[in-house]
């Protein structure tokens, strides 16, 4: 895909990506929020998760973990998304060959479909199961894709600056 | 022994070697390092937004405290094993790693006074004797220290 990469070589260049990328300090401190960034997303995430599996807070409504939790996870999210973008702009022209980088872009998609299947399908009858300590089976399956997806995304994000190298 | 030594030996045993020649071990170490941070972190956020009245409002501080606790201690002992093996595989580098040596006074810092607040909340069974501006407080120092510890992390590679 050629106009991606020439598009990749285009910001690669700019000033916010040559700063971030020559900077001593910049990329590490981007990098660490990023981290912490994660860590919000996945975490929290992972406690509405391990409530589907009826694995912690077995007596309390899906449902009302579910606002409680989402909103946290949001903000994380959008902390490790500005993060992110940044950390790919300042090395825009060699994530474009970045194995890693490119299974960590399938994976981001995934990661996304899975809560929007989740929602529209099985989540819509919540009140028919909102108290069972062992919830549906589609919704363990959306429990159980959520904590893979999450951390085959940690382990993808890693081996990129790996990879780089 | 003093600290030196120990680390002197530490870094000469089979596991040490191992961590520092293998061409895959630390990689993998650091990534289940990271892996473990993901849930431990995401629980202790939980955990001390709760003390502070903004999260899970609809559940009990006390119960909030119990159900996170496998997370929160089961994270740290996970952080804390993956952790001493990439030590293990370096351990006269981070000896005079001043980063290194700022996370794990932090750490043990944040370790014995985060799990104080959150052992002690689980215990309690009358909510009213934790709704206190103490606890609020507590929250916030054991957020600002966890925090701190992230970034000494992060700044053990750079310095």
């Amino acid at each position: 895909m050629p106009s991606v990469l020439h598009f990749c070589q285009w910001v690669y260049v700019t000033r916010l990506a040559t700063g971030i990328r020559e900077s001593p300090y910049w990329f590490p401190i981007i990098e660490g929020i990023h981290t912490l960034g994660i860590t919000a997303v996945v975490g929290t995430i992972a406690v509405l998760d391990l409530r589907l599996l009826g694995v912690i807070m077995k007596r309390e409504p899906v449902s009302s973990i579910a606002r409680q939790v989402l909103p946290w996870a949001w903000a994380g999210f959008s902390v490790m998304f500005v993060t992110g973008l940044l950390l790919s702009i300042a090395e825009a022209a060699t994530n474009y060959f970045n194995w890693a980088f490119r299974i960590k872009l399938i994976l981001l998609v995934l990661v996304g479909l899975n809560p929007l299947i989740f929602h529209l399908t099985v989540y819509r009858q919540v009140n028919s199961w909102d108290l069972a300590s062992i919830t549906p089976g589609r919704a363990r399956a959306a429990a159980v894709c959520s904590l893979v997806l999450w951390a085959s995304i940690i382990v993808a994000g890693r081996l990129i600056a790996y990879v780089n190298m | 022994m003093s600290l030196l030594k120990f680390c002197h030996w530490i870094g000469r045993t089979h596991l040490g070697i191992f961590m520092r020649d293998s061409t895959y071990a630390f990689a993998i170490v650091e990534i289940c390092h990271l892996l473990a941070l993901a849930v431990f972190g995401g629980a202790i956020l939980l955990v001390n937004l709760r003390f502070l009245g903004v999260a899970f409002k609809l559940q009990p501080i006390s119960l909030v405290a119990r159900e996170l606790l496998p997370l929160t201690g089961g994270g740290v002992v996970a952080m804390f094993i993956s952790g001493f093996l990439l030590f293990m595989g370096g351990s006269m580098r981070y000896y005079h790693n001043p980063a290194f040596r700022l996370k794990m006074i932090l750490f043990v810092v944040a370790l014995v006074f985060h799990f104080f607040l959150q052992v002690r909340a689980s215990r309690q069974s009358s909510e009213l004797s934790l709704n206190s501006n103490l606890l609020k407080l507590g929250s916030v120092v054991s957020l600002l220290l966890w925090f701190s510890i992230g970034l000494a992390g992060r700044a053990i590679g750079y310095v």
